[in-house]
């Protein structure tokens, strides 16, 4: 086994560490990825985990809930660990200033002189990027645009949580904490992957087109030249003041050859609506209902493990939006179970990236 | 003028994907993510000078 996961619900730092440590059995990791609730104080926690792992590259972020294989957690860390055959090399940057591009060029700059191949020449079958953001910084558009224009490697990723407490959220790496910063992972495996990218939505066949927005502020002012929150009910057959109401199971989509690239209502700030992601002006979207969460996960496992062969390793970041509709539903068990079969970690997120940046949607990193 | 922005897409979608049916498909939904639609320009489209800077920066980034 290359890929080996463990996960602590440890009320200490050092003893959720020393649980993880023993959980991987002096397993000989290259790198390791861990998911921790803010529970466990930033600081400490990422100097722990490095030091547990002296010989690894570890890095992570904080959490609205974690992902095991077969639950979904909560007040706990997540750690998967590769060894150096399933993990040929990996280099782990932090971008401090997230809205100055250049800050993702020299990250760039260093990955290009320690693989010794320019990012635009890096071949996207043998490299694969892993973006943790601040998930409070409302950058995550930007900073996967930069990313997408300066290679084809795919970099996929989520935006840290804090247990929706919506205060600071933490990303880290080399045994350092850092908040309003992205850690960028770059990594050269050693064996085959694949991405899912998954949304359990149709499309309703309501367009909604972006006429006037603030786009700093994600914030679209008007649909179809109409007030946004106006132009939204109408479509939904119901009175503004309920459109709220409908914001988790009617999303917005931004849909890209039958595939919905999820905008999510965040409020409706006055006649306005502001969102969780990046909305401009001119983009053509359609209103979206929700559907079948376990049953669409199932699917799109199924579909991973037929390309690969077989699965070694899950890591998947997937909506805090997704989590909350899994508990109101009663079903967060059965979608935790899904992943049972597999060695899996991941976490409730403030928003994905693949591609882009999208939301209530699950983005999954998958090893054969 | 009319026709820049379609000669600079497809221009960008060959640079970028090499023939690649899958990466011309991201590079595509890369383009209508930030707002430029490739399907909605002919050779007759205005040249609009904010998504000919976006796309000129596009091609610059990748060289």
């Amino acid at each position: 086994m290359h890929i080996r996961t463990a996960c602590s619900s440890m009320d200490t730092v050092d003893a959720a560490v020393a649980d993880i440590v023993k959980q991987m059995d002096l397993f000989e990791a290259e790198m390791v990825l861990f998911f921790a609730s803010t529970k466990y104080v930033p600081d400490s926690v990422s100097k722990k985990m490095q030091d547990a792992f002296p010989m690894a590259q570890v890095f992570g972020c904080s959490t609205a809930g974690e992902i095991a294989s077969g639950a979904m957690l909560n007040d706990s860390i997540v750690a998967m660990a590769w060894d150096g055959q399933a993990m040929k090399d990996a280099k782990i940057e932090v971008v401090g200033n997230l809205r100055d591009e250049n800050s993702v060029r020299a990250a760039f700059s260093s990955f290009e002189s320690y693989f010794k191949v320019s990012m635009a020449e890096m071949d996207p079958g043998e490299y694969v990027g892993i973006i943790l953001v601040d998930g409070l910084s409302g950058v995550e558009e930007g900073l996967m645009e930069t990313i997408g224009d300066l290679t084809n490697v795919t970099f996929i990723g989520g935006s840290a949580g804090d247990d929706l407490k919506f205060a600071a959220t933490h990303l880290y790496a080399h045994g350092k904490s850092h908040s309003g910063s992205a850690v960028l992972a770059l990594l050269k495996p050693g064996i085959g992957f694949t991405f899912i990218k998954t949304q359990s939505f149709r499309d309703l066949g309501k367009n909604l087109e972006v006429t006037k927005a603030d786009e700093e502020k994600r914030e679209v002012l008007e649909f179809n030249n109409m007030p946004a929150a106006a132009a939204y009910a109408e479509l939904l057959g119901v009175p503004p003041e309920e459109a709220p109401k409908h914001f988790m199971h009617n999303p917005i989509g931004l849909v890209i050859d039958d595939e919905p690239y999820v905008r999510s209502p965040q409020q409706i700030s006055g006649e306005a609506m502001r969102f969780y992601c990046g909305v401009k002006e001119g983009m053509e979207l359609s209103i979206l209902e929700s559907t079948d969460i376990i049953g669409d996960t199932r699917e799109a496992l199924e579909q991973a493990r037929e390309e690969l062969g077989s699965i070694s390793g899950i890591v998947n970041f997937n909506c805090i939006l997704r989590t909350l509709e899994l508990k109101q539903k009663n079903l967060a068990g059965e979608y935790g179970k899904l992943f049972a079969p597999y060695q899996t970690v991941g976490f409730s997120t403030y928003g994905e990236q693949y591609i882009g940046h999208i939301n209530q949607t699950a983005t999954m990193l998958v090893f054969g | 003028m009319a026709g820049k922005i379609r000669q600079m897409i497809d221009a960008i979608i060959n640079q970028r994907a090499k023939d690649n049916p899958m990466l011309e498909r991201v590079i595509k939904t890369k383009l209508i993510l930030k707002g430029i639609n490739p399907n909605r320009y002919t050779l007759q489209s205005d040249d609009d000078p904010t998504v000919i800077g976006k796309l000129e920066k596009m091609m610059q980034d990748l060289r």
